[in-house]
């Protein structure tokens, strides 16, 4: 609106969330995401970072405050665009579906030409090295390839947002590096704004160029930092100095988030 | 499974050759075939000795030669019966996948709906239906009518329980992941729980095939017809009051070889519906 230069994309004002049973998920979430970032959310589990993801994607409702992207509420940004992208810890492919026809959906549901779907779904299946396998199906699949399908289906609709649920947490070490790369590659790429909610500091301080470190019972932000190491990051940064200096930080925030718990 | 074994018992093949084929192929028939077949042929035999040796007359205890004979001799009544009851069964069969899938469908697609109906719908089960058969006759009439009704009310049930579990076993994230691609409830139930509902509707049409066969019999003892219109179920009442009884047994082998085949058909056209997707599917379920 003033016209900076960053634009803000998502939004949590002063955001709680009360689940059915009485429990606090979350406890006043407020901060901005600015379009471009990648983002992790890290936290211990049952600190309600995957709650607020969800909210973004509009799949959950805050109890009291107000989550918006791009101004608007997810619901309504679903509803009008195919702007956000959701890939969740299981691949969540159709089993009966092949690869292509896996990526294809998100396009399809939305109607138009099935030619001009089916072009842009063999350019996000190239993006992520699996344009061979187009036509098998997910069983056929290894772990890392479906989690590759999954993250090409959601490329394929070009999402201004992609909204990440812990997508590497079930996979092996070598997958999950490789995988990591890939989506950092991407994310420089297509020039979009990633939502990351990982357990693992690790891949926090590697990935994100801002980590919000969240604490559990209630769930709330403990701090909010920026990772200034330089993109396109190498994986012989993890041996840094710098990079032990910000897991260093982002550990001392979480488990500062624990002491506070054990003394409530 | 079977399939891993397969893989696995096949590449063991390949560099050994042809010869070692056929004698895995003995192995394979001594394994699985062999056994089964000497127990049909002790069990004919005793079968055919006992009556013997206790004299037992072969309208109280027919022999395995005394029902080939009957069946041979009465092949005209029996065939003609057979193809009454695999008409009955066929259109009562699929009357209950027709009505069974739609109904059910409709009742996943709003949960008011189902709420509401289901119930009524397993009330309808728990009355045997052998109760309501002679109701089914006076609004019906005798005839195949009544008949088709009957096995539609028995082969229908495991077809809606089976496709309602099925369209409700959905996946929660890929109902979301349908949500955020603001697909309508129709495109949800067209491209997400119709083909996740697959396995299970199949498995409710092979309970059901069986089923319908046991209804078609069943509506024939108590609505079948004379007069060349009877089915199996018909033929075997008239046997019974006759006391032909070998030829009492050709129906009830007829009846169950009939079921069997029935079963296979709808076994073999839904491995080809389920695909190549449908064991990982399974495995999923597991």
């Amino acid at each position: 609106m003033a016209g900076t230069a960053e634009k803000r994309l998502v939004a949590f004002d002063h955001v709680s969330k009360m689940f059915s049973t009485g429990t606090l998920a979350l406890s006043d979430i407020h901060f901005t995401i600015q379009e471009g970032e990648f983002v992790s959310f890290l936290g211990p589990s049952g600190c309600g970072k995957s709650t607020a993801l969800r909210m973004v994607a509009g799949l959950a409702e805050p109890t009291t405050g107000l989550v918006t992207v791009n101004g608007k509420t997810p619901k309504q940004l679903v509803r009008e665009s195919n702007d956000i992208a959701f890939v969740f810890q299981d691949a969540n492919l159709l089993p009966w579906r092949t690869v292509l026809d896996n990526v294809v959906l998100p396009m399809e549901l939305r109607g138009g030409s099935r030619k001009e779907h089916k072009e842009t779904a063999l350019h996000a299946l190239e993006m992520v090295g699996l344009k061979d396998h187009m036509k098998a199906h997910p069983r056929q699949l290894s772990g890392g390839m479906k989690m590759r399908v999954s993250i090409a289906r959601a490329l394929a609709a070009k999402p201004k947002l992609l909204l990440m649920d812990e997508p590497f947490a079930a996979l092996d070490e070598i997958t999950r590096q490789s995988l990591q790369m890939e989506l950092l590659d991407i994310w420089q790429k297509e020039k979009m704004t990633v939502l990351f909610v990982t357990h693992n500091v690790y891949e926090a301080v590697f990935l994100s160029s801002k980590i919000v470190v969240m604490s559990a019972r209630p769930g709330r932000v403990s701090s909010i930092n920026d990772v200034d190491l330089p993109y396109p990051r190498e994986l012989g940064m993890r041996t840094t100095p710098k990079f032990s200096e910000y897991v260093d930080l982002a550990s001392g925030h979480l488990e500062h988030g624990a002491d506070r718990r054990g003394l409530g | 499974m079977s399939i891993s074994s397969a893989e696995t018992a096949g590449k063991a093949i390949v560099p050994i050759g042809g010869q070692a084929k056929k004698k895995q192929g003995w192995n394979r028939f001594k394994q699985y075939y062999l056994g089964p077949i000497i127990a049909f042929l002790l069990f004919m035999t005793l079968w055919e000795i006992v009556p013997t040796m206790f004299g037992l007359k072969h309208f109280i205890f027919p022999k395995p030669s005394d029902v080939y004979k009957a069946a041979i001799d009465d092949w005209s009544i029996l065939s003609a019966a057979i193809q009454i009851t695999v008409v009955e069964s066929l259109i009562g069969f699929a009357v209950s996948a027709v009505v069974g899938i739609l109904l059910s469908v409709l009742l996943a697609s709003s949960k008011i709906m189902e709420r509401s109906i289901y119930p009524y719908a397993i009330i309808l089960q728990t009355i045997p239906v052998v109760a309501v058969a002679p109701i089914v006759v006076i609004w019906f009439g005798a005839g195949y009518k009544s008949i088709v009704v009957i096995s539609f009310l028995i082969g229908f049930f495991p077809v809606i329980s089976n496709t309602l579990m099925g369209l409700n076993s959905v996946d929660k994230n890929m109902d979301e992941l349908f949500t955020l691609y603001n697909a309508s409830k129709w495109k949800k139930m067209l491209k997400l729980r119709i083909p996740a509902a697959m396995p299970y509707i199949m498995a409710g049409l092979k309970i059901s095939c069986t089923l319908s066969i046991v209804g078609a019999i069943v509506g024939e003892y108590v609505a079948g017809i004379g007069g060349g219109k009877g089915g199996l179920g018909y033929a075997i009442t008239v046997a019974a009051i006759q006391v032909k009884t070998p030829f009492l047994f050709a129906c009830g082998i007829a009846a169950a070889i009939l079921g069997i085949g029935f079963y296979l058909i709808v076994g073999t056209f839904a491995k080809w519906a389920l695909g190549s997707w449908h064991e990982s599917a399974m495995k999923v379920e597991r």
